[in-house]
């Protein structure tokens, strides 16, 4: 099973990057990548079971569950249900961890999903340079430069 | 019971810091506080239950035992048996993970434990300071020293 996984330093406390990603509904205004999304059936984004419908920039409709969510350990764990990606089994976890050294917070997204074998390192490329750290590069800038 | 969490981003991948954290008997070798230790019974400081015998500079002498230890998860964990600094039922748990935009290594260590009443700031403070903190540190001094590149600065 493929593997994902990428992470990065944000330049914030832990608290306020956590309020910025737990809204399962929030992506667009965070991740250049989404433009637009809300939860069916006008559930509350806090609602585990909830599920969002949202569309890329680039036209796609993705819906996602969400499986788990965590304001004590800061994680997020969500699956695919529909998506043009071809993706089987795909679920992903968005965690964050304080950094206590500094009011910075450690940040890892990880995803596991089946796919034909042919198309393993494309997807892994996508999913992991593209989607995930696209989303921390706009964290990174949003939560300004680094103090090192 | 008593929680403390310390973390840090090390700039240096994190196979060259595990490579050196990994060893249950090298502290001596970084950590300011430890002047020298050693496994008990001739084993491998590798062996899951093993026991490192260690002397502070102070001259304290005190026994840990590894509990944990895992290549893939980069992390390990061992309490204390022996001790005469009042930190009791003190368990460890010491973990790396890459940061993947850049070459670095986060590194948390936490721990539980419980101490005589009215020592509790004090022990607190001993852990996270002079144990945890002084630990990052000193293996960032250590891996810096020891880069032929020094790329990392």
């Amino acid at each position: 099973m493929p593997r994902v996984y990428v992470s990065s330093v944000i330049n914030g406390r832990s608290d306020r990057v956590w309020a910025r990603v737990r809204d399962f509904n929030g992506l667009p205004s965070w991740h250049p990548g989404i433009a637009e999304s809300r939860i069916e059936n006008g559930e509350p984004a806090d609602k585990v079971g909830c599920v969002r419908d949202f569309r890329l920039r680039n036209g796609d409709r993705i819906r996602e569950k969400l499986l788990g969510l965590s304001d004590f350990d800061l994680f997020c764990t969500y699956s695919i249900l529909d998506s043009p990606m071809g993706v089987e089994n795909y679920v992903a976890t968005l965690r964050l961890t304080p950094i206590t050294d500094g009011d910075r917070t450690f940040v890892e997204w990880t995803a596991e999903f089946d796919c034909p074998p042919e198309r393993e390192a494309e997807l892994v490329s996508s999913i992991g340079g593209g989607v995930f750290q696209g989303g921390f590069d706009a964290l990174k800038r949003q939560f300004g430069g680094e103090n090192r | 019971m008593i929680r403390v969490v310390r973390s840090t981003i090390i700039d240096t991948p994190s196979d060259r810091v595990w490579a050196l954290l990994r060893d249950f008997n090298g502290h001596d070798r970084w950590h300011p506080a430890v002047a020298k230790s050693a496994i008990e019974r001739g084993q491998s400081a590798d062996k899951l239950g093993c026991v490192r015998r260690f002397f502070l500079r102070d001259g304290s002498e005190l026994r840990e035992r590894l509990l944990t230890l895992s290549d893939l998860e980069q992390s390990f964990s061992y309490c204390l048996l022996e001790t005469p600094i009042p930190l009791f039922n003190y368990v460890a748990h010491l973990r790396l993970a890459p940061v993947t935009d850049g070459e670095r290594t986060f590194w948390e260590w936490r721990c539980s434990f419980s101490t005589r009443k009215g020592e509790e700031a004090a022990m607190t403070r001993m852990v996270s300071e002079e144990i945890y903190d002084a630990g990052f540190i000193a293996v960032r001094a250590h891996l810096t020293a020891s880069s032929g590149a020094g790329g990392h600065a």
